[in-house]
């Protein structure tokens, strides 16, 4: 795929979006659905290389590029994700202390609502390749119940969810 | 050795990549650990801004579309050394991740057929779908409360069933929620809404 085109539809997903993985549905609608360059499995993996790393959550994107484009995707994709924080500084110069706007806020509450409504669509697909069998399932409930409950970090999640599955499949070879 | 939070000492700009390194981009957990970290070393810690000042960079960063992260550490970036400590935030934030993504990844493509990582893999995508149910649940929380609660319901039902039954582009669905803010306002309006704690809002 032309790695500026790649860029563009990330940089559309990333402006549109007002958190680390609400980029999610537009990604998946460009890149799985419209452009076929990636598939669930990898979009699923890119979240999770995503969450194994420090830094923000919105880095799950330089996977995306990658998988789509490799290295140079992997580029495209950061630059896509940090180009979004420079709209930062007219809104300081601009908006300054008056953030506290009501109309301006019920406007931005809606779409970061509306972001986890579709990132709520997109994680059907999404478990469809990922969740074929109860222990998936199991580990993919037991992880969103342990990271709403507890203050354990993701890394420990992914990592005791490795665990289980490697466990899981000496015990039962023929699973 | 805990300086007075008084937001007048300026940062060399080695010191802020310095900061920004190691407390953006070597936090596990995204924007709230990260912000929390931030906080207690640029304000509490350093006194390069004031509490009100860190205040403002957080609120604008989640104004702003993208990872509000990394607005967020431009914004304090400006703030302190203008366009060098912004483009310094931003690279030192964001570049030791992207390598170490990249790096992940390519092993990812390079044991995924291996069969000991197959089974490692499965399980680990399992948690992703988990860790994205999760992050949907950290994103609505906040606006839960009895005064946005209706709205919230209306608006993620209707988010889910735009894309998953509707097929609508997520780009529309947004601009209609969008449109759904301005006419519907919370119960509380036209005052301000109580400010939401950087502990509460994801990143």
């Amino acid at each position: 795929m032309n790695v500026f085109i790649l860029y563009l539809v990330l940089l559309k997903a990333t402006v549109t979006s007002f958190s680390g993985l609400a980029s999610l549905p537009i990604i998946r609608d460009e890149l799985v659905v419209k452009r076929a360059v990636l598939t669930d499995h990898q979009l699923n993996a890119a979240v999770l290389v995503g969450r194994s790393t420090p830094g923000p959550i919105g880095l799950y994107i330089v996977s995306v590029g990658y998988f789509a484009a490799g290295t140079p995707g992997a580029a495209a994709g950061w630059l896509a994700l940090i180009t979004p924080a420079f709209l930062v500084i007219p809104l300081l110069h601009y908006l300054g202390r008056s953030t506290e706007h009501p109309r301006i806020k019920n406007v931005l509450e809606a779409v970061v609502v509306s972001s986890a409504g579709l990132m709520l669509a997109t994680s059907i697909p999404l478990a469809q390749d990922a969740v074929t069998g109860a222990l998936p399932l199991i580990i993919a409930a037991a992880s969103c119940l342990t990271l709403i409950a507890t203050p354990l970090d993701t890394i420990w999640v992914i990592l005791g969810s490795a665990a289980l599955s490697l466990a899981a499949s000496e015990l039962t070879p023929f699973r | 050795m805990a300086a007075q939070p008084g937001g007048d000492l300026k940062p060399k700009l080695r010191d802020l990549g310095a900061v920004f390194i190691r407390f953006g981009s070597l936090t596990f957990g995204g924007g709230i650990p990260t912000t929390a970290a931030l906080q207690r070393e640029i304000v509490q810690r350093r006194g390069w801004l004031d509490p009100q000042q860190f205040g403002i960079c957080y609120a604008l960063g989640q104004l702003t579309p993208g990872t509000n992260l990394l607005a967020f550490c431009v914004a304090m970036g400006w703030s302190l050394l203008r366009a060098a400590g912004a483009l310094t935030a931003l690279l030192s934030v964001s570049t030791p991740g992207m390598i170490l993504v990249i790096l992940l990844t390519r092993a990812y493509e390079t044991w995924s057929g291996n069969p000991v990582a197959q089974h490692i893999v499965h399980g680990a995508l399992a948690s992703a779908v988990g860790i994205v149910g999760a992050s949907c649940w950290q994103l609505v929380r906040p606006y839960l409360d009895r005064r946005r609660a209706a709205r919230t319901a209306v608006i993620v039902a209707g988010s889910v069933l735009a894309l998953a039954r509707f097929h609508l582009p997520p780009v529309q669905v947004l601009g209609l929620a969008a449109l759904v803010g301005l006419i519907w306002r919370d119960r509380g309006s036209p005052q301000a809404a109580p400010k939401d704690s950087f502990t509460d809002s994801p990143s």
